[in-house]
């Protein structure tokens, strides 16, 4: 390939496709350079909001500006309406996570510069994984978002369990992304292709049923389960969540969850019809994984780890219907965004509301909780919120996301699943209301022990106000995120 | 409007009470008790206004989008109606929130705020969801109900309330969310969610998945209700509950799981519920029998009356399966009597737990001598729920049991002897609570009824008697509807051919 072909490829059509991920780019290189120099920190935080607002803006561009650019790149990317949603939500979520991140860490804590600069890379790796056409373009979107994430995880070096839980993640990771080349280089040796295009065609789906290529896939399959967080690769995520710092958690639980579903959406063509009723299983084991863990647990940061992988179980029940059902019609991939953007929305201030509550000094122990309402009646109101809505409850968008997947679920014949997966919800509320329990209904009970609540950042609180105001606004008046999805 | 405007002011109230600040306890009764008042008027307004030839007041506006078969998508609306169905439950409830408000003065004093506040969301859910005519939006209501009374039970509740509030939620959602991915099947089924067009379409479908709708559905609304096996929530909800918060309960809240059967397991399924009445009546008469010697074991006045609950609620569910004209008119009049004598009973009982703070029967003995104007209440409203003519409890469950037995004599006649169980635990209390030599220090220094008491439950009293006196007062407004959903059952009933023809009932014998 010489110049001249490479200058093609990079025509106008793909420059808008990946405007918004260069934004972000720019905004990463600009970030560090203003490390070198004494500028003060509000430079380096008009840096970040400005990227993720222009890349922010220029999805919005593409999804609401008329046509879009399509596949570019030779095809290995696109850019279409559907993942321009997906990249607002990935903004969504780095911009929670970055603002609940703003005042979590000691004033004077070192590298604050990096610690924004491998913020900003995990959107753009996200939105590679979303746009993937092509497995090696996914594998450097997922390399692009987990490497970051592991230095994140363990970005508190003073704390152990930090570390800890950068080093699991790492390794683990680090599995899965071999596992992830190996399952191509099987698939690429049967089919001759890395495209997910050309895969669709018959002749590449008749060698797709080959035993090696059919290996390959699973371990396709089992390095993105991983990254989303599905049984039986599911085991890493309470260590790490719980020992991350808390806004690299949200990050984790939103954003990478979120990129994987979209790589699963796109990437259907991989799994034959046959796959569905595994998938399906799976989705119903990780969700009772996640949700009967999850009823285990004293720490409620942990206990929204579980709630992630649980969680995580439902929308694949909504993949497992997208198998089986005509993918084409739209409505798994619509549920799938609506119930990601809802979850991001929840999931972040959930953790964030966490976070600001472990900056008073206290542990996030249900125990701790206990009449916050009448310390922080604001926080308790809005942990509520959160907890209502990753339960799913109405006049909140986690109901929208929940009716959006079972309703895929039943439509696609696996009414069966979605019963269980419903029942299944219900358990999960058992751990939610716990949290509101202790919140509203029980007193603490040694008066001493508890830290007086520091005033809430500016950042902390607009980002929650936000988060609150999105979970009211989809679940009383779902309209206008199902016309953008 | 009107019904848009009756089911938001009271969220309207809960806005203002919200802003209020947290000391100003007096100013959030107030404004509580002035909006479920003004709800009470239009809720009243509306029910003498109603005229069932008139056009019907409804409110319809496209609410969202859900995707549908190939991409076309289901139009979902934010539709409410009123027909006479719902405007007894509506009025219902209007009349009795004002009387639970006012009761509250005696028995909540800390975090009077949030009380009210959670009071008036939960008068909204709930009229939403007697007014609801698409299924989505009725679901919707549905569940909001449920969060209020969570808190209500488990902040002001009991000893064991986290224990109560949070078995009365998962049970209660348990079953809604099944009848969610019946809803679910239904819209993907038909492409609408609006109960009219569903009503006329869903006969098409084959039986079989009609039945599984329909199982769906009973299990949400038997859990409500509840129906026997499913009944062991209720009592340690009521009896953790606050006073206010078991009369909403007992008033309102179990009306939803009945007014449910009603509306969407026989009008809007009446294959399915023609196949399925065997089983419901025997589930109605054995609770009926269940829940009255369930009662007489108790020896905690609240529970007690849960039980009752219990029982009282097996004649709907007997009533309205029995699915001839009289069973529905007395299924439906039913409803309305338990709410106001069931609501009466919680609020004496709380009003003699905020004098004595006990609830345990053998703690009492010859209250009448020290409270005479409790006990002429108490024994009014004993009476009214034991069904003595002349007050509401006797024509609805003569009408239950004359529409059962057309149906079926042998769920009937078990159904009538819960008659006389009632009779016995309910006049048993009264006896070891009013009478008798009054033996206990603590009780000789109750103080009577005070004129707010009395009062807020004078409304109720007069209801109790105006129902009993004359019936079709209120039935009238009901009747067409409930005809309509008599001549579909009929229908059902001749298509499935299974069971024999129902002898119409005569005119005239009907409430009259």
């Amino acid at each position: 390939m010489n110049a001249q072909d490479l200058l093609q490829m990079f025509d106008a059509n793909a420059l808008r496709a990946l405007a918004p991920l260069i934004a972000l780019a720019l905004g990463l290189v600009l970030v560090l350079l203003v490390g070198v120099f004494p500028l003060g920190r509000a430079v380096r935080a008009t840096l970040v909001v400005a990227s993720l607002a222009a890349s922010a803006v220029l999805h919005g561009n593409l999804l609401l500006g008329g046509e879009t650019p399509g596949k570019v790149l030779a095809g290995t990317f696109e850019s279409s309406s559907t993942t321009a949603m997906w990249g607002l939500v990935f903004v969504a979520s780095t911009l929670f996570a970055w603002l609940y991140s703003v005042r979590y860490y000691e004033e004077d804590a070192p590298f604050k510069n990096e610690h924004d600069a491998l913020m900003l890379a995990t959107p753009i790796g996200m939105m590679l994984m979303a746009g993937a056409r092509d497995l090696l373009v996914f594998f450097i979107g997922l390399e692009l978002l987990s490497i970051p994430l592991y230095a994140l995880a363990a970005f508190r070096r003073d704390r152990a369990r930090s570390v800890e839980a950068g080093l699991k993640y790492f390794l683990l990771g680090a599995f899965a992304a071999g596992f992830f080349l190996y399952g191509s280089a099987l698939v690429y040796a049967t089919t001759g292709s890395l495209s997910l295009d050309t895969l669709a065609d018959p002749a590449a789906r008749a060698a797709l049923g080959q035993p090696m290529a059919l290996v390959g896939v699973a371990l396709i399959a089992a390095s993105v389960f991983f990254k989303v967080s599905v049984f039986p690769f599911h085991l890493w995520v309470p260590d790490v969540y719980e020992g991350a710092p808390t806004p690299v958690t949200a990050l984790m639980a939103t954003g990478t969850k979120a990129a994987g579903f979209a790589f699963l959406m796109s990437a259907l063509v991989l799994l034959p019809a046959s796959t569905a009723s595994t998938v399906a299983l799976i989705a119903v084991i990780t969700m009772a994984a996640g949700n009967f863990g999850a009823l285990a647990q004293t720490d409620v940061k942990r206990m929204l780890a579980y709630s992630g992988i649980a969680h995580a179980g439902t929308l694949l029940l909504g993949v497992a219907g997208a198998i089986h059902g005509d993918p084409s019609n739209g409505g798994a991939v619509q549920a799938s965004l609506v119930y990601m953007a809802a979850y991001v929305a929840t999931a972040a201030g959930a953790f964030g509301l966490l976070a600001l509550l472990e900056r008073d000094g206290g542990p996030t122990t249900l125990e701790s909780l206990k009449g916050l309402a009448q310390r922080r009646p604001w926080v308790a109101s809005a942990l509520t919120l959160f907890m209502l809505s990753l339960g799913g409850i109405p006049a909140t968008g986690g109901f929208l996301g929940k009716y959006l997947v079972f309703s895929v679920a039943v439509r696609s014949e696996l009414t069966g699943f979605a019963i269980v997966g419903v029942l299944l919800s219900v358990v999960a509320l058992g751990y939610y209301l716990r949290v509101i329990i202790a919140l509203y209904m029980q007193s603490p009970e040694h008066d001493a022990n508890i830290p007086a609540p520091r005033p809430a950042s500016a950042a902390t609180t607009l980002a929650s106000i936000v988060c609150a105001a999105l979970v009211l606004a989809t679940g009383v008046l779902p309209g206008w995120l199902l016309e953008l999805t | 409007m009107e019904l848009v405007l009756l089911t938001f002011l009271p969220l309207l109230g809960a806005l203002a009470v919200l802003c209020t600040p947290r000391a100003a306890e007096g100013l959030q009764r107030g404004i509580a008790l002035a909006t479920t008042l003004a709800v009470a008027v239009l809720g009243v307004k509306l029910f003498l206004g109603y005229d069932a030839a008139a056009t019907p007041y409804s409110f319809s506006l496209p609410w969202f989008q859900l995707p549908w078969r190939d991409g076309t998508p289901t139009q979902v609306h934010f539709s409410l109606a009123m027909d006479g169905i719902s405007l007894l439950m509506v009025t219902l409830t209007a009349v009795l929130m004002p009387i639970v408000i006012l009761s509250t003065w005696g028995h909540v004093e800390k975090r009077v705020k949030e009380f009210m506040v959670w009071m008036l969301v939960m008068q909204t859910g709930m009229l939403g969801t007697f007014l609801a005519v698409d299924l989505v939006l009725f679901y919707f209501f549905w569940e909001v109900s449920l969060i209020p009374l969570y808190f209500l039970v488990g902040i002001w509740g009991g000893e064991q309330r986290l224990y109560a509030t949070v078995k009365f939620f998962l049970y209660t959602l348990a079953g809604s969310l099944l009848m969610m991915v019946a809803i679910i099947a239904i819209l993907f089924d038909r492409g609408t969610s609006d109960r009219g067009e569903l009503i006329a379409q869903l006969g098409q479908t084959p039986l079989e998945q009609q039945l599984w709708y329909f199982a769906a559905f009973a299990l949400a609304f038997g859990i409500k209700v509840p129906i026997l096996p499913f009944h062991t929530w209720l009592p340690d909800a009521h009896t953790q509950a606050p006073t206010s918060g078991s009369v909403v309960l007992a008033g309102v809240l179990l009306k939803m799981g009945t007014y449910g059967l009603l509306r969407f397991c026989i009008q809007m399924l009446p294959d399915a519920a023609v196949a399925a009445a065997p089983w419901m009546m025997a589930l109605g008469a054995i609770g009926i029998l269940y829940g009255a010697l369930l009662a007489w074991a108790q020896t905690d006045l609240k529970r007690l009356i849960a039980c009752s609950s219990v029982s009282h609620l097996g004649y709907v569910v007997l009533g309205l399966f029995a699915l001839t004209p009289a069973g529905l008119s007395g299924g439906m009049l039913q409803m309305v009597n338990h709410g106001i004598s069931t609501g009466l009973l919680f609020l004496l009982v709380g009003m003699l737990y905020e004098r004595r703070h006990s609830r345990a029967l053998d703690a009492f003995g010859g209250v009448a001598t020290v409270m005479p104007l409790f006990a002429l209440f108490w024994v009014f409203t004993v009476l009214s729920s034991a069904g003595l003519p002349g007050l509401n409890g006797f024509v609805g469950e003569y009408l239950i049991l004359l529409g059962s037995f057309q149906s079926s004599p042998l769920w009937s006649v078990i159904g009538l002897t819960g008659v006389i169980f009632g009779a016995v635990y309910l006049l048993m209390a009264t006896r070891k609570m009013l009478f008798g030599a009054c033996t206990n220090p603590e009780n000789q220094h109750l103080t009577d009824l005070n004129a707010r008491e009395i009062v807020l439950m004078l409304p109720l009293v007069v209801l109790a008697v105006w129902l009993g006196v004359r019936p079709n007062d209120f039935m009238g407004k009901v009747e067409p509807d409930l005809a309509k959903v008599g001549r579909r059952v009929a229908e059902a009933r001749q298509s499935t051919a299974a069971l024999e023809p129902v002898t119409p009932l005569t005119e005239g014998v009907a409430a009259r």
